[in-house]
């Protein structure tokens, strides 16, 4: 290996931790704007899933609700021209994530399918990886929350409770992905099939906004998403590289 | 019709079974389950450690009637999804009916039955057994039947459909009352009557909005509330970018921009309660410029005379252009569609709002086109659609109640202290009820005023079914069955109905011995009116596949035709709207809408809907008014502001939001919060702005004409913060979210730089 390939290996080792030269999977998630209405399904069918506490107004007036997924909303013009727009936001899984490099502790790092993935009991809480996130997507716990009984009956038992001081973020669910992957593996099946595994917000979307699946099955129904020219990748000038492409709102 | 046809739809039936628990295990495990400290040794089938078991059921949340397929482990609701096989929602489902776990599992449920030891509304409870609150209430019953005085016993319940239904009519028959009132605040009773002039029928249409390429809807905010909101999203996702190469076009015709005004390619402002007088002035514009061509075209032109675009403009506030531009686009492009609702059709002229909408669908072509409005064929087998009590009648209940007519009041989850105005003297009327008794899961604000409380499973414990009206094109029905065990010491409400019958001893017009029977009984006779294929599979094997499935449609259903009644052209017109309080003394029109997260404040006691951002404006946890920037200005407000809301029946006080899409002479409020009552996290928070509507009515069906109030606004030189998720409500350039053309070719980003009028805050 020339002196200048090591360096460039070295280089791209730095720029992606975790660098794989391929990933086994390559998870990805279009969201259809111009599909989308706002009307926040995936928020709450997210709050299910990944056991997300309720902070409580006062908590929520500070700035620390947890929210791995939200609806953003963007007015335009003014009465009676004026427009509203929304967009759902959650962590963009970067391929190459500024919250990564940061990470003292590396509790924040790639893993072998493309996801941006967090380790709970290795965080200690410093809040580096939110405050480099350009997306703002990550979320801190500054308490202990609490479900008032019985409502704890309900806290899925595939997804763990996060403690005091711990940084959380969306997975794209990842406890789904990893059943899908056992089924496949006990079907005798290599690989999953694409439409087998859902996060929750694109399971429940109304309006079918939300599309998710493996990029490098290029027959997939992300695929075909992605390949639309409405595409597009939020704060894409970042160099992020993320794996949530956004298809343009038609303004007709 | 919708995405699912007939065939695709019995297929998916077909296949619906896979990996799904079957109800008819679920009695084994449905055994007390505080018995089970430590994990079964030998357990019931559908119950394995670490394996999640579906059962397919229905969502009760709202009237849409979805089919839900809910994920449970070791004994325990753990999510709620859409069911893929349910038509009506093809496995999407809103954030309302996800939180139903937040129903079951809710902090502040009845735990059992009560009984109010010192005065009404002063909360002091003492537990009493079932036997004791059955016998109380089923000996009064018994009494006043023997006495022939039955009709003094009413039954107030939310709206209910299915067996549950039949079970409440048979029951109040059994008992000699005709008193058996279902009561939805949101129930459009407008629109039922509007339809039954114009197609003369007593269901709701299918509305293709799947299909369609251009959308007119005047008022009704079809993605949030609007019959079947899911359904709705489902066609809008496909309309806009699915399998057409057409993106079809929606237009939005309301005074405060509701989510499905944002969704829309161009939302417009028409005066409040003129958007009947819009439909026809463009209705006249399409037989003027003769781009109808039916035999009754003179007719038609003869009757629209007076309303020409020209007049429409200045009534309406739209101009002529528009006008002229909107009917023309309505018969370009194919296939159109036209609904109603919301405001529009809570005005005191709203039934000739919603004739004056179908005119246009009528002369468009719309009616029983793909992409229009397909009529419902009448349902051969399922009990379906039951009345609804509209405003009117609930006044005269209550003044039946004031007039002691009244001596037992049942309440079956309805609200109506809270959902109705306080002009109605509802709360007042309850005091001169001897005995109020509620069967309510909660102590909302009327249970409060019961004397007994025989509190009900929810619906994720209890056997039932639903019938979702509209159907789709086709009748459609589910069963709901119980996916826990009973949290508490609750009955199912039919469970709590068959007992007070055994206790009346009309037992044998009411045989069966708990609900599940009941429903059972009701689906033997839906399969005996099967078909030869149906039969053939043998009764249990059809319920089993009914429970499996989650849904079953009627599939041999005919096709439904109309015949325009002539004297729907002869009688076409559409009044002002007639609004409660001088223009003078309350400039500002109240728009209350039904709170995206709360419908009408059911949904205000689940921590997760009161911590979800309101869609539009990211306010969590409170209440709020919404006026236009620029009236802001007037008053010289900011965001936060109190101000107090005066009608001439009262008065709420909210921090004020601007929004930058309302009419300037209205205000809007959402109803949801503002409970007095119902559990600690709807408790004290927020107002409830139907408290100070005017009773106006709409003449023809008594409904409550909620957007006709108006209003004054009184600064209280005081302030709020205004708890919300979002900071700037504008984009400042960083194209976060960017737009193309139709093709796909980008467009430049029209965002400002520049920090807008609504966020300049203190």
């Amino acid at each position: 290996m020339s002196l200048f390939s090591r360096f460039m290996d070295g280089w791209r080792k730095y720029r992606k931790p975790g660098y794989y030269d391929e990933f086994d999977y390559h998870w990805t998630m279009a969201i259809d704007l111009d599909k989308c209405t706002g009307c926040q399904a995936c928020m709450t069918a997210c709050q299910a899933e990944n056991n997300i506490p309720i902070v409580g107004e006062e908590e929520l007036a500070r700035g620390r609700e947890i929210q791995w997924i939200r609806v953003e909303r963007y007015w335009e013009g003014e009465y009676p021209n004026a427009k509203l727009s929304f967009i759902p936001i959650m962590c963009q899984h970067c391929d190459s994530a500024p919250c990564e490099t940061v990470c003292p502790v590396s509790a924040t790092y790639h893993n072998q399918d493309g996801l941006n993935t967090q380790i709970y009991n290795r965080c200690i809480g410093t809040r580096s990886c939110a405050v480099y996130c350009p997306y703002e997507v990550r979320y801190f716990n500054y308490y202990d929350h609490h479900w008032d009984s019985p409502l704890e009956q309900q806290l899925n038992p595939d997804v763990t409770v996060r403690g005091k001081g711990v940084m959380e973020k969306c997975t794209f669910c990842i406890q789904r992905i990893r059943e899908a992957k056992d089924h496949a593996k006990d079907d005798g099946r290599r690989r999953v099939q694409d439409g087998e595994v859902q996060p929750a917000c694109v399971q429940t979307c109304p309006s079918k906004a939300l599309v998710f699946g493996d990029r490098k099955d290029s027959e997939s129904e992300v695929s075909v998403a992605i390949n639309d020219p409405r595409k597009y990748r939020v704060l894409d000038e970042l160099n992020t590289d993320s794996s949530v492409f956004y298809l343009k709102k038609v303004d007709a | 019709m919708p995405n699912i046809d007939r065939r695709d739809f019995l297929k998916l039936v077909g296949a619906g079974g896979v990996s799904v628990g079957a109800g008819f295990m679920l009695r084994e495990a449905n055994k007390d389950a505080t018995e089970y400290l430590i994990p079964h040794v030998v357990a019931p089938e559908d119950f394995s450690s670490g394996l999640a078991t579906w059962y397919n059921s229905v969502c009760s949340m709202c009237p849409a009637g979805c089919g839900i397929s809910v994920r449970t482990r070791e004994g325990l609701a753990k999510k709620i999804e859409g069911n893929p096989a349910h038509p009506v929602n093809q496995g999407g489902l809103c954030s309302l009916g996800q939180a139903g776990l937040q129903v079951l599992y809710n902090p502040d449920r009845l735990t059992g039955p009560l009984k109010q030891t010192s005065a009404r509304g002063s909360g002091s409870f003492e537990q009493i057994t079932w036997d004791e609150g059955l016998d109380q209430l089923g000996s009064r019953l018994d009494l006043l039947r023997a006495a022939r005085r039955g009709n003094r016993v009413a039954m107030l319940t939310q709206g209910v459909r299915g067996h549950l239904a039949q079970l409440f009519d048979n029951f109040m028959r059994q008992l000699g009352s005709q008193r058996l009132l279902h009561y939805d605040f949101n129930h459009p009773h407008t629109l039922y009557a509007a339809n039954q002039r114009f197609f003369g029928q007593d269901r709701l249409p299918y509305y293709d909005l799947h299909n369609t390429r251009m959308l007119l809807s005047f008022g009704a905010d079809y993605l949030t509330n609007w019959i079947s909101p899911v359904h709705h999203s489902l066609g809008f996702g496909e309309s806009r970018q699915g399998s057409s190469n057409e993106r079809g076009r929606f237009i939005q015709i309301e005074p405060r921009m509701s989510a499905s005004g944002a969704a829309a390619d161009e939302w417009l402002a028409a005066r409040p309660g003129t958007e009947g007088i819009l439909a026809l002035a463009l209705a006249n514009h399409i037989v003027s410029e003769g781009n109808y061509a039916g035999a009754d075209r003179a007719d038609w032109a003869v009757a629209l005379t007076d309303y020409t675009p020209a007049k429409a403009a200045e009534q309406t506030g739209i101009p002529q252009s528009t006008i002229t531009r909107l009917a023309d686009s309505f018969i370009d492009i194919q296939p159109s569609l036209a609904i109603g609702g919301g405001a529009a059709a809570n005005h005191s002229n709203g039934v000739d709002t919603l004739i004056a909408v179908n005119v246009l669908n009528y002369l468009a072509g719309n009616i029983g086109q793909e992409g229009g409005l397909l009529l419902n064929p009448e349902p051969t087998s399922v009990v379906s659609q039951q009345q609804q009590a509209s405003y009117s009648t609930l006044l005269e209940f209550a003044e039946a109640a004031r007039q002691g007519e009244i001596e037992v009041l049942i309440l079956n989850g309805s609200n109506p202290v809270f959902t109705l105005p306080q002009a109605s003297e509802f709360r007042e009327a309850l005091a001169s009820i001897p005995l109020v008794v509620s069967l309510s899961s909660f102590l909302d604000e009327t249970t409060a005023m019961a004397d007994l409380i025989l509190p009900s499973h929810t619906y994720l414990e209890s056997w039932g079914d639903d019938f979702p009206e509209p159907g789709m094109g086709f009748p459609v029905g589910a069963v709901s069955q119980p996916v826990v065990s009973p949290l508490y010491n609750t009955r199912a409400t039919g469970d709590i109905i068959l007992a007070l019958a055994r206790q009346m001893n009309v037992g044998t017009a009411l045989p069966w011995e708990n609900m599940e029977e009941c429903i059972k009984d009701g689906w033997r006779q839906i399969y005996e009116r099967g078909d030869a294929q149906t039969l053939a599979q043998g009764f249990d094997s059809f319920w089993t596949s009914v429970l499996k499935a989650g849904v079953w449609g009627e599939t041999a259903a005919g096709d439904s035709e109309f015949t325009l009644d002539r004297s729907v052209i002869s009688n076409l017109g559409v009044q002002a709207p007639e609004f409660s309080g001088s223009e003078e003394d309350f400039p500002f029109i109240l728009h209350p809408y039904l709170s995206p997260n709360f419908y009408d404040g059911r949904g205000a006691n689940l921590p997760w809907m009161q911590e979800r951002p309101d869609p539009m404006t990211s306010v969590v946890y409170g209440s709020w008014v919404e006026m236009n920037p620029s009236t802001a200005k007037e008053l010289d407000l900011i965001e936060g502001d109190l101000v107090d809301i005066q009608s001439l029946h009262g008065t709420v006080r909210a921090p004020v939001y601007l929004y930058p899409a309302i009419m300037p002479n209205v205000i809007a409020m959402p109803i949801g919060q503002g409970h007095q009552e119902f559990g600690r996290y709807a408790k004290d928070r927020g107002v409830n702005p139907i408290e100070i509507l005017s009773p106006e009515i709409e003449p023809i069906t008594g409904q409550l004409a909620s957007s006709a109030t108006r209003v004054n606004i009184v600064p209280t030189g005081r302030r709020s913060k205004l708890v919300k998720t979002s900071g700037t409500s504008r984009d400042l350039g960083r194209e976060i979210v960017q737009f193309a053309d139709v093709n796909g070719v980008e467009l430049s980003s029209a965002g400002s730089n520049s920090i807008p009028i609504t966020e300049v805050t203190a």
